[in-house]
């Protein structure tokens, strides 16, 4: 008996001091939630969905941790954001900003939010996703010519050209297609 | 012999589980959208400014041409290196907790046991399931290693859940290869639940 309350007390231990049990989410609810969180968190606040959904793929808050998000959404980044004026209202932009800092990468127990977490523990915080040091790790051995000189990717930012299920938060190798090159295989 | 055929076969069924789709697919839980046709996002838009080299920008951002990409029609593979290894896993848990549950032969302790002890020992339904269940652990420990071998850095450190799961995976699997090593001596309990634990939570920080 003693044998089963040392392993258990050890899985208590292993559990509570994981990264995700430290996450600010519900412990609970994560450990006894049996659905699938190995993704990215896919966007669910309609409002978020449509301003940013309208000129780019909505990105998942969970692609980056808040500090970056905190950069990228206040009125002075969003009059330039990335060569365009994205401004907002501030009822909007107050809207999106807690939606995005909510449910950002360091907030999330969604495992791959997790890895972009830890991967942007240190530095500067990254501007796009694909500066982040995990995503950029993935991406690595892709051709360029099936990125830059692909005409239906063009760029690494274009997600959900190869993700075929980027818009709701799966980003793994089984649901890759670079479009031109059906037969790619990592 | 026939209850350790009957627990190969119960092995053998759980991984063949990993291959249909549609097991992939409830393991989402979300309802798979079949992407719409599209291939009328490039012919020389130039909303693929944005994307030019990553870092550009676009000096105009046109919403209509710079709309989220309509993939054309794609289904994930039926089967997959990924997929296996999560069902060899699934199938080790389940072949862990069956151990555990099975009736045990009465552990030899003191004097060393007789052939007709050990071959009773050996051909007990316990046996052949921690046998099996360790088996399945280092296949899965093996594939693991084959098709997420990209996914572990050490530079991400201890708390990334990747590296977390193949330390506690790996861990689970060797506690479960020397609980089989060391039974039916007595004290191998612990390790092979130990091992069925850390295996569990692994499973479930990348779950």
């Amino acid at each position: 008996m003693s044998k089963i309350l040392k392993v258990c007390s050890l899985a208590t231990a292993l559990l509570i001091t994981s990264p995700f049990a430290q996450a600010e989410e519900n412990f609970m609810s994560w450990l006894i939630d049996f659905g699938r969180t190995k993704e990215v968190k896919p966007v669910t606040n309609m409002q978020y969905q449509k301003e940013c959904g309208d000129c780019h793929l909505a990105y998942q808050p969970g692609l980056l941790p808040s500090k970056s998000w905190a950069k990228l959404l206040t009125p002075e980044a969003l009059e330039d954001h990335f060569g365009d004026n994205a401004e907002l209202d501030p009822a909007t932009l107050t809207t999106i900003y807690d939606y995005a800092m909510e449910n950002a990468a360091d907030k999330s127990f969604y495992k791959r939010s997790r890895k972009i977490a830890v991967a942007t523990e240190a530095g500067e915080p990254p501007l796009r996703i694909i500066e982040v040091r995990y995503i950029k790790r993935k991406h690595k051995d892709i051709p360029e010519e099936m990125v830059k000189g692909n005409k239906d990717v063009k760029s690494l930012s274009q997600c959900n050209r190869c993700h075929t299920q980027a818009e709701k938060g799966i980003y793994d190798e089984d649901t890759v297609r670079i479009p031109n090159y059906p037969d790619w295989d990592d | 012999m026939k209850c350790y055929l009957r627990s190969i076969y119960i092995a053998a069924s759980l991984c063949l589980a990993a291959s249909p789709g549609m097991v992939h697919a409830a393991g989402n839980g979300q309802q798979i959208e079949i992407p719409s046709v599209s291939d009328t996002y490039t012919k020389g838009s130039k909303s693929y400014l944005l994307a030019l080299n990553d870092a550009a920008t676009p000096s105009q951002n046109q919403a209509n041409e710079t709309q989220a990409a309509q993939p054309a029609e794609f289904e994930p593979p039926l089967f997959s290196g990924s997929n296996a290894h999560k069902y060899l896993g699934l199938g080790t848990l389940a072949l862990v907790v069956a151990t555990a549950i099975a009736p045990k032969p009465a552990e030899v302790e003191g004097a060393a046991p007789t052939q007709a002890q050990l071959d009773e020992q050996n051909s007990s339904a316990h046996a052949k399931l921690g046998r099996a269940a360790a088996t399945l652990a280092a296949a899965t420990a093996m594939s693991g290693l084959l098709t997420h071998w990209d996914d572990f850095h050490l530079e991400d450190g201890w708390s990334d859940p990747d590296n977390l799961h193949a330390l506690l995976g790996t861990a689970g699997a060797l506690a479960m290869l020397a609980a089989v090593n060391q039974a039916p001596a007595g004290g191998h309990a612990g390790v092979g639940m130990a091992g069925g634990v850390g295996m569990a939570i692994a499973i479930k920080l990348t779950w």
